[in-house]
């Protein structure tokens, strides 16, 4: 099955925020470690504890939740982390300029005898890019399964975006059911014709051309039934005038206090950093102490 | 002028795209609360004729358009939108395409939020029309999970909910299973006695005319051969073209003193060894779900041709997707030539078993026919010269030869459905397994195509036994059953509850309606002349015993 997240309902503190407080809140994390760039983990630490409280609040059963998180963690470890380690982009510059002492080298290219120098420096920077990023992620996590499909366009709508916007997100997951079952259908089709998907050999190109029995079908399904959605949109008029949204959304005291916390978490950040110089990359020296 | 709610006028279109006219000097005006039933083979200006009126045409569609469509006076093409879907609210064929929101309530809310009305007033409708269809248990259900007849009340009761007074209704019974049609016409017919004034373009006319329309339009050529009342049917209008009441097709044949075709009695074979056994097989997809297939038992065995009725989602495709190794049983065991389909890949299985699945757009995707024809004997390692051979052959078979470096997208529905079955052809597969062979086709179409498929020759034998020692199809249609199988599977409750010939099987009526298969005319008629005839026969050929 294509779409394996589920949602469902749940008398969990979480489920009962308003869909804007989790969207904005998630959106406040991620500004406050992205916009004044804070790599302490001093201060992402705590962060990530709130995260990660708020995470186990949604009480998500884990049978349903452990493909994502496999995708998750490989990514963020192996991904970030491993690239981290190797080049130390992706963040504050200091990361590679400052003096750190030198671990090992990883050769590369060791016949062009490009030796990529292994830091300490580095490897404190891959360790708080993963958690940065995790503390990103582990609330991302729960929303699919957590938020209602059919709340997103109102929550959309009411957070100032237009009607065409809105509206496209409910239609999103509307069809993506449709689609993944289209998907699902044409695989069989197409291998109760012999074909096997396991024996796609050759270059990418050739690889590319043989999944196109897969492909075509499924493109041709979208669209054909795109138009018929246009039409039957057409046919109820919509877009014709400024349109209601059946479903209200109103803030509870719960909500204030999330989006408090969210706003305080971000300004803070912006305080520490702008204001007091505190927050930005740094090894810290007991780090440093275990490897030298 | 505005006595009438529609009135159309020498009306005519050309699409942009195509030379021909789509609909020709079309002339007709409808009463507050008249049913007119649109009929006539595919291509012949129904959905033309159809987007006229609900005001598609001019606005989605570009093209030529001549004449007059006047709603309560108005000309369509000088009315907005939202005035207009006010005034005309349209069905259309595909239930799962129009459903726009992911539960029902937010469906049926739909057109009144895009009118911008108020909450309250927008709620009392959505209430209103659910309590008005009965589904209102529907309320909070998730709309991608509905059966088809629960998805086409909901796509009904979100058009309800804008209050229009005429309701367009194309093709509304192509997804549903018998009952469910029979169901949603019962509602159409009510909405008329309601005062509403109602369209219902349909080619399933011996359904359509359970409800009595009060006037059938039929069109050919996108110009209409007849507009009148429905008694006056059988001498205007081709039997061979839309499908009538059985008893109507018998006193036609009379009346124009055809003799009455019998084919020879297909050929009896002596049962061997089977080609497919189920062995006690139960399935269910995941320990969280439940089952979908109890118990089943079923061999088939070479000379089959095996009709598989029962209701919608009772198993069927389960079934026979387990047949092609697509799916494996969760317990029992599948054999296929006495090979166990877990220790088989479906393009193994693919050999034996050729699957055409219901929706041609589900498996084409070749830039030519022909291309799309090799696909199949490719995968499977065929020789050049058996590749060539076998596509030269499919398509003489499907009496497409002329479409030969055709693109498939680019051809009719029917003739996409016949390049499926001629890319399954190419297989060489000893079975042929058809989910739903006439789905999507008019009467006349599908009737050339299985009478091509299945029509006996003078030997007893028909293109089918020729080339398959045996083939199974899914239907709805019991007719289908009636006039082409000599085996007739009745699934239902996650087993198969009747198994034999169709004259055994199909004769409880009581037995089959518990089963939610509905009987037809031809069925009757077939049951009283059975003593007889001695065994089921189509309509024509009755003629000769009635």
């Amino acid at each position: 099955m294509l779409v394996t997240w589920k949602y469902r309902l749940r008398d969990t503190f979480i489920q009962r925020l308003d869909p804007r407080t989790r969207l904005i809140f998630l959106f406040s994390i991620i500004f406050a470690l992205t916009i004044p760039e804070i790599w302490d983990l001093r201060i992402i630490l705590p962060i990530f504890a709130i995260s990660l409280t708020l995470y186990f609040m949604a009480r998500i059963e884990w049978k349903d939740v452990k493909r994502g998180w496999a995708f998750i963690l490989v990514f963020v470890i192996f991904i970030v982390g491993i690239n981290g380690v190797l080049s130390g982009r992706g963040g504050p510059s200091s990361v590679t300029n400052i003096e750190s002492p030198i671990l090992f080298y990883v050769p590369v290219l060791d016949w062009f005898g490009w030796m990529v120098p292994i830091t300490v420096s580095k490897l404190w920077f891959a360790l708080n890019q993963i958690i940065r990023m995790l503390t990103m992620a582990i609330l991302a996590i729960p929303i699919p399964y957590t938020m209602d499909p059919n709340i997103y366009g109102t929550a959309f709508k009411r957070m100032g975006a237009s009607d065409n916007v809105s509206f496209t997100m409910d239609l999103a997951f509307r069809f993506l059911p449709t689609f993944a079952r289209d998907f699902t259908i044409t695989v069989d089709a197409q291998r109760a014709r012999g074909y096997e998907m396991e024996s796609l050999k050759g270059g990418l190109v050739e690889r590319i051309r043989r999944l196109s029995p897969l492909i075509i079908p499924v493109v041709m399904q979208s669209t054909v039934t795109g138009e018929e959605v246009i039409d039957a949109m057409d046919l109820r008029a919509f877009g014709t005038s400024k349109r209601t949204w059946i479903k209200t959304l109103t803030y509870a005291p719960r909500d204030y206090f999330m989006l408090g916390l969210g706003a305080a978490i971000f300004i803070s950040c912006c305080v520490l950093k702008w204001g007091f110089g505190i927050g930005g990359f740094f090894v810290p020296d007991f780090f440093t102490n275990l490897f030298v | 002028m505005s006595d009438f709610p529609l009135v159309v006028e020498n009306l005519s279109f050309k699409y942009r795209t195509r030379p021909e006219l789509a609909v020709e000097n079309v002339s007709f005006e409808l009463r507050q609360g008249e049913l007119l039933l649109i009929a006539g083979s595919s291509g012949c200006g129904k959905t033309t004729l159809a987007r006229c009126i609900n005001g598609l045409i001019p606005r989605s569609y570009r093209g030529e358009r001549k004449g007059k469509v006047l709603l309560q006076g108005r000309d369509v093409a000088e009315m907005e939108i939202a005035e207009m879907s006010q005034v005309v609210g349209t069905l259309l064929q595909d239930p799962e395409r129009q459903i726009v929101a992911s539960n029902v309530f937010n469906e049926i809310a739909f057109g009144p939020e895009n009118l911008g009305l108020p909450r309250e007033e927008i709620a009392s409708r959505v209430e209103q029309v659910m309590k008005r269809l009965n589904i209102e248990y529907l309320h909070e259900r998730e709309t991608f999970n509905l059966s088809g007849g629960e998805k086409q009340k909901v796509a009904l009761a979100g058009m309800l909910a804008m209050s229009p007074s005429i309701l367009l209704l194309d093709e509304p019974l192509a997804s549903l299973d018998p009952a469910s049609a029979h169901e949603a016409l019962a509602v159409f017919r009510s909405l008329a006695d309601e005062g509403k004034t109602v369209i219902l373009v349909e080619h399933r006319v011996e359904d359509a005319i359970s409800i009595t329309p009060d006037r059938l339009l039929y069109m050919e050529d996108g110009r209409i051969k007849y507009l009148g009342p429905i008694k006056n049917l059988p001498n205007e209008i081709d039997y061979t073209q839309v499908k009538l009441p059985a008893p109507w097709v018998v006193q036609r044949v009379k009346a124009l003193d055809n003799a009455p075709v019998v084919s020879p009695r297909p050929e009896e074979r002596e049962r061997s060894e089977p080609l497919v056994v189920f062995e006690d097989v139960d399935f269910r997809y995941d320990e969280e779900y439940p089952f979908i297939l109890q118990n089943v038992n079923l061999k088939i065995y070479p000379g089959d041709l095996i009709a598989v009725l029962g209701p919608n989602g009772a198993g069927k495709s389960t079934l026979v997707k387990h047949a092609i190794g697509l799916l494996k049983p969760t317990k029992g065991r599948v054999l296929v030539e006495g090979r166990d389909t877990r220790t088989m890949s479906v393009a193994q299985i693919a050999r034996v078993l050729g699957y055409v699945f219901q929706s041609p757009t589900h498996m084409l995707y070749a830039p030519t026919v022909h291309e799309e024809l090799e696909f199949g004997p490719k995968n499977l390692g065929f020789e050049p010269e058996l590749i060539s051979k076998s596509i030269v052959e499919s398509l003489a078979t499907v009496n497409m030869k002329e479409f030969e470096e055709y693109p498939p997208l680019a051809l009719s529905f029917g003739q996409q459905k016949r390049t499926t079955i001629a890319a399954v052809l190419a297989m060489r597969s000893k079975i042929l397994v058809m989910d739903e062979p006439t789905a999507g086709q008019d009467f006349a179409n599908y009737t050339r195509f299985m009478e091509a498929l299945c029509g006996t020759y003078d030997g007893g034998s028909s293109l089918l036994s020729a080339n398959f020692d045996a083939t199974l199809f899914i239907t709805h249609d019991i007719d289908l059953a009636v006039t082409y199988a000599n085996r007739v599977l009745l699934f239902g409750d996650k087993h198969v509850v009747a198994d034999g010939a169709p004259e055994d099987v199909l004769k409880d009526v009581d037995f089959l309606t518990k089963y939610r298969v509905r009987p037809t005319s031809l069925l009757q008629l077939n049951l009283d002349l059975l003593p007889k005839t001695g065994r089921f026969l189509p309509a024509e050929s009755l003629a000769g015993f009635a």
